[in-house]
């Protein structure tokens, strides 16, 4: 009982730091990549575009100069592809897909939203390279 | 109320200090995070949501965990080391933890003194380092803390940038970690040792951390 009751405790204070305890936070931004790269998988752009962030729907636009349903399709993404893990610290989210490849997620006032896809390691320490990205 | 108050005023007054720097410090730590958030195009949070976070956690945790290594190692070191003619030290010839009679334990115990300095045993081993273990264990538990709320945060930039992120065993072997660690540890020990040797040569009087104004140089252990 002792060892259940300190077991208990350290998580109460790891969850309440913040760390990834929240199942429901990993589950909704799993749901949000998920539903992004189902949307590329069905050739919807509008709803792909739907999941990104103002930043990221901003830059596809810009750098494809095209509206961003049209934009997102041309790049070289994941399609239908399934969350395989999430992690959340805060209010940012990653998502590594099944078939390889993660996306990353912010939260703010309209929820989960995409800010880089179709993104794979580079260099250890560096930042993953990423097709899209805010 | 009025005895309350002047037999306590240190207390109290330091409590007030206290209260008043930590809301001033989670008022101006919230501006700085809303700032970072206009930088990063994200939006802002409310204080509420600021004093709960793991940002506002780890400012804290990193501070208060080094205070109370400070008072920990401060307890602790001056049981065997000295500085010759600083009131904070005991004299030359008492380093150690003394004899029962000098410390007024078991049979040496006067009659108004605390009933656990009465006793022999275990529970009289665990009163004479009392303050070692509350220090000490206040010391880790937020230095713990520090490491959580470190982790989560650290975390969280890490996808904020798109990068990887690390266990908390991983944490704690970064550079992150040790940096807010050892930033606080250096100014604590320079303020302890400052105060060691300064208050060899100055006074303030009145005080009871400096000697005397006229006592010696050379006098050690003694209060003003």
């Amino acid at each position: 009982m002792p060892h259940r009751a300190a077991a208990a405790t350290a998580l109460a204070i790891v969850c309440l730091a913040g760390v990834a305890c929240g199942a429901d936070e990993q589950r909704d931004a799993a749901a949000v990549a998920e539903r992004f790269h189902t949307a590329l998988g069905r050739d919807d752009g509008r709803d792909a575009c739907r999941q990104l962030s103002a930043t990221a729907a901003s830059t596809v636009k810009r750098q494809e100069e095209a509206p961003c349903a049209e934009a997102i399709l041309r790049l070289d993404l994941p399609r239908g592809a399934v969350a395989s893990k999430s992690r959340v610290y805060l209010r940012s989210a990653s998502v590594d897909l099944a078939g390889g490849g993660v996306t990353f997620l912010n939260e703010g006032p309209a929820g989960w939203k995409i800010s880089a896809a179709g993104c794979t390691p580079s260099a250890p320490d560096r930042p993953y390279d990423c097709k899209l990205e805010d | 109320m009025r005895s309350f108050i002047k037999h306590n005023s240190l207390s109290l007054v330091f409590l007030t200090l206290f209260i008043g720097a930590i809301v001033f410090q989670a008022i101006a730590g919230h501006a700085v995070f809303n700032e970072e958030q206009d930088r990063h195009g994200d939006p802002h949070i409310s204080l509420g949501r600021y004093i709960t976070s793991s940002a506002f956690g780890v400012a804290v945790m990193e501070n208060w965990q080094s205070e109370y290594l400070q008072f920990t190692l401060f307890v602790l070191l001056t049981v065997w080391f000295l500085q010759r003619g600083s009131p904070e030290s005991k004299e030359v010839g008492r380093e150690g933890r003394e004899s029962d009679e000098d410390q007024l334990v078991g049979e040496h115990a006067r009659h108004d003194s605390p009933r656990w300095a009465r006793m022999v045993g275990l529970r009289r081993r665990i009163y004479e380092n009392s303050l070692l273990i509350v220090m000490g264990t206040i010391w880790i538990g937020t230095w713990f803390a520090q490491s959580i709320t470190g982790v989560t945060e650290y975390n969280s930039e890490q996808l904020d940038h798109h990068e990887q992120t690390v266990s908390w065993l991983q944490y704690l072997g970064s550079a992150n970690f040790w940096e807010k660690t050892l930033q606080n540890w250096q100014s604590e020990f320079l303020a302890v040792g400052s105060m060691a040797i300064l208050a060899v040569y100055l006074r303030q009087r009145g005080s009871p951390e400096s000697k005397p104004v006229g006592a010696p140089h050379h006098a050690t252990g003694v209060e003003g």
